[in-house]
């Protein structure tokens, strides 16, 4: 088995037995703890396209959660549209969106980006908060947006509902393998090199013919978009919204703070930091909210300030330094055989 | 044919006149060097032909096209390259991925960008250390990562800042070399440089700028010679450098 | 409509805005030197808030007599904050024209801040316990003039008069401004960069302590009290322009006149829709603020 052989066996197999999983855990509330974790290693994921490959610093993308989930909530509820074609329209919406703010601020240096971000998710937030009506839309202020389940339990791929807890988590872990995927072509590709340069160095980049500002505008674009698409799943499964749950700073510190401990611009780094960090916050929340409100969110900013300071390009490298040493032993033994 | 004309050219900041109704050109295929004292405009006068500023008044001319004011990345795409005094590799990226970034201008394929990243380096004699970090490299080296990668936009006309400064005697002679096998292969350049004996050896023409006016243009050889370069410049440098 | 209203909102608007200004006036300054834009200031005004509500409360000191111990407490807590955690990012990304980590610690301070607050004060909502100022207002005809934001307007002007002749005057604060400048210069002038910057950001956290103590005499205390702040000071400091006092002083002004004034002519909830879409609006038209300078920007 070579180097290349094992990485990519080991990939396989953590799909598979990903996919495999609900055949061992039957239990409802585990399989919600691991289909919200791949919620957020989702949009990780999707943040680390413009915060990890372009260089850049977006503070506010629970707007684009917000505006999925309510897009689609609202095409549901007032004239029966999929939710399916609604997670589209959400994800265009928001790609409109993340156009507007993305347009006039990445040109500029860093902290107008994350200002405006920042800004906006509290901007559009007071609004919802404020206006039941949006033109003929009903977004129903602070009380949010009920998603009534299905007379009798029914089961309705178009309603985007199901009786069980497996069909979301193949859904999303469905959505999160493909997300990963594209990354991983996007890396590759001109598109993921422009990013990465124009990132580090803009003017050098723009001396070798990368139009910065605007390769970083189209992974915004495309951020936004995906990004909208877990705000229609995350109505569909908790089939209740409100402003507060999902046009919040909270959500979008903690996607930005995740993708950040775990790894800016690796593609397992959202994957990693969500798997080390979820678990940690999420106990900490259930068994101290009562208690020691807030404990969660001061480990998330300790962690993070500590990862800044000593590895400042995140967990994942140490981890993947650890993990290659491994698969350059099999290298070394499978050298060993051949002679 | 002229491949760069530029036409009195004012560049102003503010009160400041850092390049003064500056013309020159470059016939295809030449080696114009560009010298003058510290702060004579020189790095200027590269930026605004290299699109980075938008020069005041003038007009700058490439390729029969004019282009005053058009942006670096824009400028890449007609043919005209440049390198950076500071030089600036993508630093988390390996020798090849920052040369690939480069070659990414001429084709939206990997392989082919990967390909034709390959033989710029094969071209500089850096194809072994395809794998470093950029961090890992002898300035010289990075210096070279910088010609590389402006090599792999496939440019009609290369602008080299000061590519030799910092650079051993036997190092500058490399480049020397590198730059004289680019112009065989038909390539016009144009080059700021503070060392003279490269300069010299390499320019089939010199302009010379002091306080952002053209003062002297012509041979090494007459230049060199020219009263007034000599008292604005040469007089101080000629011997020493 | 009646003309005395409407003098009344922009009086309260001028006054209020100034004080917003004051806020904004301490991030401003530690951009203007360092660079970097601090996200922790919210956080930095919140605990201004408390340390001014304790002191207040502990010693019945009149709030703006214990300045003199908000004002050195919280100076030395910035210093002690840029030369902890931010300098060493500066020092490893000496390289970088805007480390982006400093950004991210800075938001990471944020979080372990207001979150800190709420697991030691809890999330009540506290009013200054003995408060002299509270409730009190000047009449002048049918005009009313809240006294506590008249005196915090006060200490607005005072404070950016006091930081402008500091910057202007003093050797210290030349350094500032050289370093502001051009990194290099302050070493030139026999202060080191790295004291310049701890500095800076000492005196925009002392800055924000004064907003704090100015606050709480009509502001209630809580963990998350920051953030509004927080977020109209970003918006205030990119109307005004990055690293200008005056521009963040006009900034606070005209967002605090849109807030009081606009409710006479659309439902009060719209204001700070009109709030963030002129912010919008100015980094459409012209990014750089109204007093910033262009370049680089």
């Amino acid at each position: 088995m070579t180097q290349q052989n094992f990485k990519r066996n080991c990939l396989i197999a953590a799909t598979l037995a990903a996919f495999a999983l609900p055949l061992v855990v039957r239990s409802a509330t585990y399989l919600h703890i691991l289909i919200i974790l791949y919620l957020y290693a989702y949009m990780t994921t999707t943040w680390n396209l413009v915060g990890g490959f372009a260089g850049v610093l977006p503070l506010g993308h629970a707007v684009f959660v917000g505006i999925g989930a309510y897009t689609s909530t609202v095409l549901w509820l007032q004239y029966g549209v999929t939710p399916w074609i609604g997670m589209l329209a959400g994800g265009v919406l928001a790609g409109a969106v993340g156009f507007l703010i993305g347009k006039p601020t990445l040109k500029m240096r860093g902290a107008y980006f994350a200002l405006s971000t920042m800004a906006f998710v509290e901007g559009i937030r007071v609004m919802v908060e404020n206006i039941d009506m949006l033109g003929p839309f009903n977004l129903n202020g602070p009380r949010g947006l009920n998603i009534p389940p299905l007379a009798h339990g029914e089961v309705n791929f178009w309603a985007f509902q199901f009786a069980t807890k497996e069909p979301y988590y193949y859904i999303i872990l469905t959505m999160l393998v493909g997300v990963l995927f594209l990354t991983w072509a996007i890396s590759r590709s001109k598109m993921g090199f422009y990013l990465k340069g124009g990132g580090e160095e803009p003017d050098a980049a723009q001396a070798l013919g990368v139009n910065v500002a605007r390769y970083k505008v189209m992974a915004m674009v495309l951020s936004s978009f995906l990004t909208a698409m877990a705000g229609t799943f995350l109505a569909q499964l908790t089939l209740f919204i409100y402003p507060k749950s999902v046009l919040t700073l909270d959500l979008s510190f903690e996607l930005a703070f995740i993708a950040l401990i775990g790894g800016r611009g690796s593609i397992a780094g959202p994957i990693i930091g969500a798997l080390l960090l979820r678990p940690v916050t999420e106990f900490s929340r259930i068994y101290f909210s009562s208690t020691l409100p807030g404990l969660h969110l001061i480990i998330l900013g300790v962690v993070l300030i500590v990862v800044m300071l000593f590895q400042p390009r995140g967990l994942t490298e140490p981890l993947t330094n650890f993990f290659n040493s491994i698969a350059r032993r099999f290298d070394a033994s499978a050298r060993e055989e051949r002679k | 044919m002229n491949l760069l004309e530029v036409q009195d050219v004012t560049m102003r900041f503010g009160g400041l006149i850092a390049v003064n109704d500056l013309s020159l050109n470059i016939g295809k295929g030449q080696i114009l060097g560009l010298i003058g004292p510290n702060g004579a405009g020189k790095s200027t006068a590269f930026n605004c032909v290299a699109g980075l500023y938008n020069p005041t008044a003038g007009k700058i001319i490439f390729d029969g096209e004019d282009v005053t004011g058009q942006k670096p990345w824009d400028l890449c795409k007609k043919g005209l390259a440049r390198t950076f005094q500071i030089v600036k590799p993508f630093a988390s990226m390996t020798v090849l991925d920052n040369v690939t970034v480069g070659a990414f201008a001429i084709t939206d394929r990997r392989d082919l960008a990967r390909k034709k990243a390959m033989e710029v380096l094969e071209l500089l004699d850096m194809a072994d250390k395809r794998n470093a970090l950029p961090g890992a490299l002898t300035i010289a080296d990075r210096k070279r990562l910088e010609i590389a990668r402006a090599l792999a936009t496939d440019p009609k006309l290369l602008l080299l800042d000061e590519v030799m400064a910092g650079l051993r005697p036997t190092e500058v002679d490399d480049v020397i070399e590198i730059i004289r096998k680019l112009r065989d292969r038909g390539m016009t350049i144009f080059v700021i440089e503070h060392i003279m004996r490269a300069i010299m050896a390499l320019s089939d023409e010199i302009v010379v700028i002091h306080f952002g006016k053209k003062i002297c243009r012509g041979k090494p050889e007459q230049v060199a010679q020219d009263e007034n370069v000599i008292k604005a410049y040469l007089g101080e440098n000629y011997g020493t450098a | 409509m009646d003309l005395v209203f409407i003098a009344q909102d922009c009086i309260n608007g001028v006054l209020m805005g100034l004080i917003y200004g004051l806020v904004a006036l301490g991030l401003t300054l530690i951009f203007g030197v360092l660079k970097v834009i601090n996200f922790a200031h919210g956080s930095f005004l919140m605990v201004g808030m408390y340390v001014a509500y304790w002191a207040v409360t502990l010693s019945g000191l009149h709030p703006y007599l214990a300045l003199v111990i908000i004002v050195p407490a919280m100076f030395l807590f910035g210093y002690w904050i840029q030369n902890l955690l931010i300098r060493p990012i500066f020092i490893a990304e000496k390289n970088v024209r805007e480390p982006i980590t400093v950004i991210i610690v800075t938001t990471g301070l944020w979080y372990v801040l207001d979150n800190l607050a709420l697991l030691v004060f809890g999330p009540d909502y506290r009013a200054l316990a003995p408060n002299p100022l509270k409730g009190q207002m000047l009449e002048f005809g049918e005009i009313f003039i809240s006294v506590p934001k008249l005196y915090g307007a006060i200490a607005t002007l005072a404070t950016a008069g006091g930081l402008y002749l500091f910057l202007q005057r003093t050797r210290l604060g030349r350094a500032v401004r050289a370093t502001s400048l051009d990194r290099e210069a302050a070493s030139l002038m026999g202060i080191g960069q790295w004291k310049i910057f701890n500095i800076a950001f000492g005196i925009g956290t002392a800055v924000a302590g004064i907003s704090g103590a100015v606050l709480t005499p009509f502001y209630n205390v809580y963990p998350t009290v920051g953030i509004p702040f927080d977020i109209k000071s970003f918006v205030i400091v990119v109307l005004g322009g990055l690293g200008s006092i005056w521009g963040a002083l006009v900034g606070g002004v005209i967002v605090g006149l849109i807030e009081s004034v606009g409710p006479n002519f659309m439902a009060s909830t719209w204001t700070e829709g009109i709030v963030y879409a002129l912010f919008l609006l100015v980094l459409f038209v012209k990014p750089s603020g109204l007093f910033g300078q262009k370049q680089d920007w």
